[in-house]
């Protein structure tokens, strides 16, 4: 079954952690760095990030990632090594080129920033299963339509993928040519998402009827199956995150 | 006591010009196994969903007339209000996935959590609709990967844990084989033994035979008969509303069999069997 969802699914201690205290974490660890704009801060941060992705066993999941945001990351680095504003001793040429050290390292601080973020957002979105942090935020009152219609689309899409591949092969054996020149695949499109796209409102409103004799607009509180994970140390983490960022906040302050 | 008094109920869809169902009128008593029958467009479905409150509240479109409900009349009453009293099992089994559950188990529990039932109730609920339906072994699998019969089981038991006192089902073993749909009934017909009232519509006539205790004939809009399945089958008029009888019937409508004492067809194999029998004798 194919789900629309970046979650690895390991045993692991970082797995274990709630939620909320994941996205907590994610604003502390961006906070920080900016209310200490030093690099070792960021770079701690950064470690403690992969750290983490590492305990997760996940760590594999975000090169791809990191990899992929490479691309911006370098030009960033060549653009403010060769023309940011006050570019003075110059660290190295290529050819006609050169960079400068000013450059060079406000790149860095760039760098380590967005990669202290993608590393922080990973953790979340690799370790938490989509529905436990819908459900958790459900809990926490957000209307229980939003929290079904977040998590229906990850089910859902994969589903429309599906009944499309079914139409494709439909058509297909009918003698319809779905391949080969664009012209021949811009003729083929409109047989092949009209009936998706009636199938999927008919299925809408399908869905819709069958929503509605559950109870799913009923007034009652709702209750949920599942135990909300709330051990003792979930409170600890939050309460050690939000020390660090009033620890952030008085270091910016007094010094 | 009566559970569900309709009278005289007309309904129109919208953007539509003729009238679905034209004037129905019937009472079902509590614990009654009611099947429905007619050929496509008579207004089965239709029917089906203005017991349940889709007709008028989701659908919208002319309304005359009443249902009464266990006590609540529907068209003064929510859907969500009237779940609790009547569900509603539909022909697609695949469109009844909620989709935003991962397993069968948190699927079934769907109802449950949007009624507020307690955690320990719960469980013990889809515990037993798993095992009603047999499906208990597949609790934990994704509800999209079950096969299309599994899914229709899925959609049933999830239906029944919220204990409703009447479960309208429409079509509900259309994707079931042969020995799937005859434990399907035996699982219904023993929620109707404990005293649920069910009505179910269904072109598999030798089932509504076997377990009815009346059927509802309908044809274009209107009620034809109502009465025991003996009395419906043995209609020589049945064809023109594009039904056919039980095959035993047939057999014996043939043959010319009829039960002395009450002068109709047979519809069970059993009946047919013991009447073919001593008519030979």
């Amino acid at each position: 079954m194919k789900v629309l969802s970046l979650y690895q699914d390991r045993d692991t201690v970082v797995h274990k952690v709630d939620p909320i205290s994941k996205i907590l974490y994610i604003i502390i660890s961006i906070a920080i760095p900016i209310i200490l704009p030093y690099k070792t801060i960021g770079l701690l941060c950064m470690s403690v990030s992969i750290i983490l992705l590492l305990i997760a066993k996940v760590f594999k999941k975000v090169i791809p990632l990191i990899s992929f945001s490479m691309i911006v990351l370098l030009s960033i680095i060549i653009i403010q090594g060769l023309f940011k504003a006050g570019n003075k001793t110059p660290a190295f040429h290529i050819g006609t080129a050169i960079f400068y050290k000013e450059g060079l390292l406000f790149a860095l601080e760039i760098c380590i920033r967005v990669i202290n973020i993608l590393c922080a957002f990973a953790i979340l979105v690799l370790t938490t299963k989509p529905s436990d942090l819908i459900e958790c935020l459900v809990r926490r009152g957000l209307s229980p339509k939003i929290g079904y219609v977040l998590a229906s689309v990850l089910q859902i899409i994969p589903q429309m993928t599906a009944t499309m591949e079914t139409i494709t092969d439909a058509q297909r054996s009918r003698g319809m040519e779905t391949e080969g020149k664009l012209s021949v695949r811009i003729k083929a499109f409109l047989p092949l998402i009209g009936p998706v796209v009636m199938n999927s409102l008919i299925n809408t409103r399908e869905r819709a009827m069958a929503l509605e004799v559950r109870a799913f607009n009923s007034k009652a509180s709702k209750t949920f199956l599942n135990e909300e994970q709330n051990g003792r140390y979930n409170k600890i983490i939050k309460i050690v995150l939000i020390l660090l960022l009033l620890l952030a906040v008085a270091w910016r302050v007094l010094i | 006591m009566k559970k569900i008094i309709v009278e005289n109920l007309k309904y129109r869809y919208p953007l539509s010009n003729e009238l679905a169902l034209k004037g129905i009128s019937f009472e079902v008593d509590k614990g009654e196994f009611i099947g429905i029958v007619g050929k496509n467009l008579s207004g089965k479905s239709t029917l089906c969903q203005a017991l349940v409150g889709l007709v008028p509240h989701f659908y919208k479109g002319a309304y005359g007339g009443s249902v009464i409900v266990d006590g609540l009349e529907v068209l003064k009453s929510e859907i969500s209000e009237l779940s609790q009293k009547v569900g509603i099992v539909f022909q697609n089994p695949f469109t009844q996935v909620t989709g935003s559950k991962l397993t069968v188990y948190e699927e079934i529990a769907f109802g449950l959590e949007n009624m507020g039932i307690s955690r320990e109730e719960m469980r013990e609920r889809i515990d037993n609709s798993l095992k009603l339906l047999d499906i208990y072994k597949f609790r934990d699998r994704n509800p999209f990967d079950l096969s299309g019969g599994q899914m229709q089981r899925m959609a049933i038991a999830s239906i029944i844990a919220m204990k409703p006192e009447i479960i309208v089902l429409d079509e509900p073993t259309s994707q079931l084989d042969p020995q799937g749909s005859e434990e399907v009934f035996k699982a219904i017909q023993n929620l109707s033994k404990e005293g649920m009232t069910v009505i179910m519509v269904e072109h598999k006539m030798e089932k509504i035979a076997k377990y009815s205790d009346r059927v509802m004939l309908l044809n274009d809009g209107e009620i034809v008969d109502y009465d025991i399945p003996e009395k419906i089958f043995s209609r020589g008029d049945l064809d023109d509303y594009g039904v056919t009888a039980p095959v035993f019937t047939k057999i014996c409508v043939g043959l010319g069999v009829k039960n002395k004492i009450t002068g109709l067809y047979p519809i069970t194999i059993d009946e047919a069997y013991d009447l073919v029998v001593s008519y030979n004798e």
